[in-house]
């Protein structure tokens, strides 16, 4: 038998009655599954489906498939606003931002955990500090500085107050605490400078944390809406998040199948970018320290 | 398990990634300790700069005072060229004034708002005006808070009826009479009852553009099928005799409501002022002193609460309009904007009518109007009130109003022939604009007062969904809206003496 012997040994040991509970376990497990599932995506479910309903059957009796199909909202939608535009800014602000991000929090990361200098502990309570202050709270004073710089309906206005964020430097921090210390002290020994070390064996080991604090970073800077509505003022500056509002009623009957025909618009990259660069999390596990 | 074994193995190929710099590179240790106080150095020289931009950034834009520059328009252009690029190059060499102008309108009502700018673009060439979607009414007006301090405005701003106040009392918002008279505005031929609203002091200072009234709608298909007359009901009184012919009940349940509430978001306190005045009572009086408790009030707020609980024939919904299309209720109080569009969603014909009497009859305004904040130069002010002033003259007032489902503002765009045959298409719309003139403006306590209406909303809620006396929540909601009133009646001694 080609088995392992961990798993050879292991059978005689487990119990009729251990095996039947595990069992129980495992279908909790994926009843949690699907629950999840279900109260995840059903409203993207849900989002699909009215995307291609007409708006009377939207406003009628709820309906699993539409009735009768139809393609007429998303035409509608991309013509109601310069979609393009939105999608060329989106797309500026937020791989810029993301950049911006993960390049200060892998470096302030890096200095945090394996660098050496008075008050470090200060400066972390200050980070954790900053991690505790709701964005709301930021709006303001980000304005008026951002008003100052003449930075009104520009891009660097809608980046550079979300270019380091907290929570990113926090999250890495974290990860590269976990790291084995001797492969980083083997590099030292080998005489690697602090930008080789960061970047021939921190980054790589990190691999999986990075990917995940850049994916954050990127859904939370392609879905930011208050910030680019409250920083920008002219159409040409808009971002998606925005167009889509712009497809709402503010009084009245609000026309549901172009907002989710708008949404769906919003959603398909990000989602291409998850299936993309999903894999790089589970590589960046395998790989490491284990593969090297 | 792994760790332990990756541990053991790593360091190897480490050494052998590393090892071409170390044949490169310089001893690391002596230019490690040597970069970083290195870099602390540049760090700290680095924040001292950026303060000293940030100073130097600052100093030009509250240099020349903002409301009292002397220099007017060219003082203040360099502030505002963040907000407006292209205007202040073009308004320096005098020939256009390019003014932006705020607004909350998206979808169809964005699409009217910006078919306006155009027309009043192309109607004359001293003015152009750039349309600026800024979000709902509170971004909007939240936007313009920042935008006071930061002084980037805009020279043209959407208020909604519960914001204006609170830049008036701020001192954000000119006066406009002196404007009105060079723009040769006609303030005879506004609504008075929409134009009241914006004036203090005698003068004014908000110019009602996108206004609305609540409405009573019902559907005519389930008022047939319950052999009702083709009307909506002239009292409470008899649409309660009615309702039960409209009910539908399974077991306790109700499946379906003869009228529907909104929930506090969706502005219940709005649509309630109305039924409070009905009742013979009132939020509060003009000079701040809040009513809830006052017996009628009471009486008026008991009466929602026997709706869905005794009487047991309303429901209180979280999406009003979607839920009277679906059928969920058959009637409900709900603003005249949504007339258009709810006649045209809904698979049944839709019928409305004046609000319900009690012992008296009540419907209030609402909706947003126009203003100009005090900061912006006066060559724009000016220019700013030539584009309020074309967007409410007769005509355009007309246009507007057909296209969206606001109330015509002018009084003698109704006597247009467009409207008239607009009113012959659609007499629900002529019913709607039949009760402005019965209609008046909103209690101190939900419009002046901070987050009045929110305030009073939550009450309702708790009153009609958690069945708490009238009486007690009234109470809570009154001390509340004193505390929240304390400021701002203080503020308004400070402005109005």
């Amino acid at each position: 038998m080609a088995l392992p012997d961990e798993l050879v040994l292991a059978r005689p040991v487990e119990s009729v009655q251990a095996r039947r509970q595990g069992r129980r376990w495992r279908l909790a497990g994926y009843l949690a599954m699907a629950l999840a599932m279900l109260v995840i995506g059903l409203p993207v479910y849900w989002t699909l489906i009215a995307a291609f309903k007409t708006s009377a059957e939207i406003y009628g009796p709820p309906t699993w498939f539409p009735q009768a199909p139809t393609l007429a909202n998303f035409p509608a939608a991309w013509n109601a606003a310069p979609f393009a535009r939105f999608y060329l800014n989106s797309f500026i602000t937020t791989l810029g931002g993301m950049a911006a991000e993960v390049f200060f929090a892998v470096t302030s990361a890096y200095a945090l955990a394996f660098l050496r200098f008075p008050r470090k502990d200060l400066v972390f309570l200050l980070l954790l500090a900053a991690l505790m202050v709701p964005v709301e709270i930021t709006i303001v004073p980000n304005y008026l500085t951002i008003a100052r710089l003449g930075w009104i309906n520009t891009y660097q206005g809608i980046i550079i107050p979300g270019a380091a964020i907290a929570y990113g430097t926090f999250l890495l921090r974290q990860a590269f605490k976990a790291l084995p210390y001797e492969v980083i002290e083997a590099a030292r020994v080998d005489g690697a400078g602090h930008l080789r070390t960061l970047v021939s064996v921190v980054i790589p080991m990190a691999q999986p944390a990075i990917v995940t604090m850049a994916l954050l970073s990127l859904v939370a800077k392609w879905n930011d809406f208050l910030w680019p509505l409250i920083v920008t003022n002219t159409a040409n500056m808009r971002t998606l998040p925005i167009g889509i509002y712009w497809l709402r009623n503010s009084e009245g009957v609000i026309n549901w199948g172009v907002v989710m025909a708008g949404s769906l618009f919003l959603i398909i990259p990000v989602m291409i970018a998850f299936l993309f660069v999903q894999r790089y999390i589970v590589e960046g596990i395998a790989a490491g320290a284990v593969k090297g | 398990m792994s760790g332990t074994s990756g541990g053991d193995r790593a360091p190897v190929c480490i050494q052998m990634l590393v090892r071409e710099e170390k044949v490169k590179g310089d001893p690391p240790m002596e230019q490690r300790k040597l970069t970083r106080r290195q870099m602390l150095r540049v760090l700290v020289a680095g924040s001292g700069a950026a303060a000293l931009a940030a100073c130097g950034a600052q100093a030009p834009a509250t240099g020349p005072a903002p409301t009292t520059a002397p220099g007017g328009g060219e003082a203040q252009a360099p502030t505002t060229a963040p907000a407006t690029a292209a205007p202040t190059v073009v308004s320096q060499t005098g020939s256009t004034v390019n003014i932006t102008y705020w607004g909350s309108f998206s979808g169809g009502l964005g699409e009217a708002e910006q078919a306006m700018v155009q027309r009043f673009n192309e109607a004359q060439n001293e003015v152009k005006v750039e349309y600026q979607f800024q979000g709902s009414y509170e971004e909007t007006a939240q936007k313009f808070t920042a935008a006071l301090q930061a002084n980037v405005i805009p020279d043209v701003i959407l208020l909604s009826d519960v914001w204006w106040f609170g830049f008036y009392v701020a001192g954000a918002i000119a006066e406009l009479d002196g404007l009105a008279q060079q723009a040769a505005v006609d303030f005879a031929d506004y609504e008075p009852v929409l134009l009241n609203e914006g004036v203090r002091q005698g003068k004014h200072f908000w110019i009602p553009f996108a206004r609305s009234t609540p409405l009573f709608y019902y559907n005519k298909q389930l008022w047939a099928e319950a052999g009702l007359p083709d009307r909506a009901p002239e009292t409470w009184a008899e649409f309660s005799e009615w309702a039960p012919k409209l009910v539908v009940k399974e077991g306790d349940k109700l499946t379906r409501a003869a009228f529907l509430h909104p929930n506090g978001a969706s502005y219940i306190a709005w649509l309630f002022q109305g039924v409070t005045w009905q009742h013979g009572g009132q939020y509060s009086l003009p000079d701040f002193t809040m009513t809830m408790t006052d017996a009628n009030t009471v009486r008026a707020a008991q009466f929602y609460q026997d709706t869905a609980g005794k009487l047991g024939w309303a429901t209180l919904v979280q999406e009003l309009n979607k839920d009277f299309i679906g059928g969920v209720g058959a009637a409900m109080l709900a603003s005249t904007g949504g007339l258009a569009g709810i006649t045209r969603d809904a698979p049944f014909k839709v019928g409305v009518g004046f609000l319900p009497r009690e012992t008296s009859f009540g419907c209030c305004t609402g909706g947003a109007g126009l203003a100009i904040p005090s900061g912006t130069p006066d060559e724009k002010k000016l220019a700013a009130m030539k584009y309020i002033a074309f967007a409410t003259n007769p005509e355009q007032a007309g246009i507007w109003s057909r296209s969206t489902g606001y109330m015509p503002v002018r009084i003698s765009t109704k006597q247009s022939p467009e409207m008239q045959a607009f009113f012959t298409e659609n007499p629900n719309f002529k019913t709607a604009v039949e009760q402005l003139p019965l209609t008046r403006a909103q209690d101190a306590a939900r419009v002046f007062v901070r987050n009045g209406d929110q305030i009073i909303g939550k009450g309702l809620e708790r009153i009609i969904v958690n069945g708490e006396a009238p009486a007690t929540v009234f109470a809570d909601v009154n001390q509340e809206l004193s505390t929240a009133a304390a400021p701002i009646l203080e503020d308004l001694k400070a402005v109005e003496g």
